[in-house]
């Protein structure tokens, strides 16, 4: 495989910016609050270095497994980053929402079977069936992803659960490349995977654009401190964590006007 | 291009411009200018006579919200539940004013996440009062309207009631300055 000089420029900012985004969660002790979001940025790195190395040293064969295998891995990861984004939105006192738990299940329902659908309408112009299935589930990865994100964020508006300033960053960020994605394995299903080598690498280009874009706005919008809500002070918390012995008092202000 | 490709394109076409849409119309509502937003959220409270709703509510549950022993409670003759509670539509307004009492939770929650424990119950409190009305609905389509009325709209009416008091003592709380605005809205 031939690389050129942009080829190496993105490998080495993907590398370094990786980097700087695992020092950002480490620097902010933010790797414990988010741990598959820390384990992706890590799998970024570890790749990074694995498929240099492999490029280099190994067969195009053993290229294409380790790249199709780690991709997988991301891809999984990627859906525990949406399950810990889900949990810190859905789960604000430390048990699920149940009004939406049901809307929640439907939800996920409905996405994989429009995500389904569409990777099985695409027909991808493919030498092996390897490379057809690998184009197809892309797109099925993609197109889930992108759908999860847009119908948590309704689902979390419509139930007014609020979105934590950290947690809003990682969802849009994922959510907008996910989009992105989603457009660029429409393109690898429309020309095809080796057929238009061209089109094919022009597309990955920009996919990988994209997610280093990706990964600086993250890097630096957790690097900035989450706005802080006002503290309430011990009398507040008091009067909150009391609050039986205040509508007791109100009621019984009523009871009394009611007898008048 | 062959049919089978630009039914493939079509279909992304309409997924992501129904994703594009979805995404801008709920990040626009997320976002409403919080000035603006206390203003138009009290406007949208349907006036409901509170004294009347006290009155339902506390010929079921005593002081501290806790159910009546079986001697002291529900005195209220259905028909003059129906005529206090208003009907049906009054029980829709209830439950629409519900939706609002969230939204004002929701609104203080943005400068103190720790009334988040107040918005989570308003918002349990609203599902219970939202599947009281359902049921009520449900037996007006069946003709069972009269039977279960006085059942479920007492018991709707007690959870509008006790959300009321739970956001007036939210705001006390926290000492919202808005905190007259809505007590005389509610």
């Amino acid at each position: 495989m031939h690389l050129t000089g942009i080829d190496f420029f993105f490998w080495a900012v993907g590398f370094l910016e990786n980097l700087g985004l695992l020092f950002v969660l480490w620097y902010r002790r933010l790797a414990k609050s988010f741990p598959f979001f820390t384990a992706l940025a890590l799998l970024s790195v570890i790749r990074t270095i694995v498929l240099y190395f492999v490029l280099n040293y190994g067969t195009k064969q053993s290229y294409f497994d380790t790249y199709w295998s780690l991709a997988i891995l991301d891809t999984m990861l990627q859906l525990g980053i949406v399950y810990e984004i889900a949990s810190r939105v859905f789960r604000p006192v430390g048990v699920w929402a149940r009004d939406v738990r049901g809307s929640f299940i439907w939800m996920v329902g409905l996405s994989v079977t429009i995500a389904l659908g569409l990777s099985w309408l695409a027909s991808p112009p493919a030498r092996t069936w390897m490379h057809s299935f690998v184009t197809k589930g892309t797109l099925f990865a993609a197109a889930w992803m992108s759908e999860l994100f847009v119908l948590m964020m309704a689902l979390s508006i419509s139930a007014r659960l609020p979105w934590r300033t950290h947690v809003a960053k990682i969802a849009q960020g994922l959510g907008a490349y996910s989009l992105v994605s989603m457009l660029i394995e429409t393109g690898h299903s429309y020309f095809g995977v080796g057929g238009e080598v061209r089109t094919f690498i022009f597309l990955s280009r920009i996919r990988i654009a994209a997610y280093l874009t990706c990964v600086a706005y993250w890097a630096i919008m957790l690097w900035r401190e989450e706005q802080p809500g006002r503290a309430m002070t011990q009398e507040m918390r008091q009067s909150i964590f009391t609050l039986q012995r205040q509508v007791e008092y109100h009621l019984h202000q009523l009871r009394s006007r009611k007898k008048l | 291009m062959t049919t089978h490709n630009f039914y493939f394109l079509s279909a992304i076409g309409i997924f992501v411009g129904a994703l594009l849409s979805i995404a801008g119309y709920y990040y626009s509502r997320g976002r409403p200018s919080p000035q603006v937003n206390w203003e138009e959220l009290l406007k949208k409270l349907t006036w409901i006579d509170r004294n009347t709703i006290a009155q339902v509510a506390l010929d079921l549950v005593d002081e501290s919200g806790e159910p009546r022993q079986a001697g002291d409670a529900a005195n209220l003759e259905p028909a003059q539940l129906w005529e206090l509670i208003g009907g049906l539509k009054g029980l829709e307004a209830l439950e629409t004013n519900s939706d609002v009492l969230i939204d004002l939770a929701f609104y203080l929650q943005q400068w103190y996440p720790e009334a988040l424990v107040i918005a989570e119950r308003l918002r349990l409190d609203a599902r219970e009062l939202k599947w009281h009305v359902a049921r009520l609905k449900g037996a007006a389509q069946t003709g069972n309207l009269q039977v279960s009325f006085p059942f479920y709209a007492q018991r709707a009416v007690v959870t509008y009631y006790l959300m009321t008091r739970r956001l007036l003592d939210l705001y006390q709380a926290v000492n919202f300055s808005m905190l007259a605005k809505l007590q005389e809205a509610l």
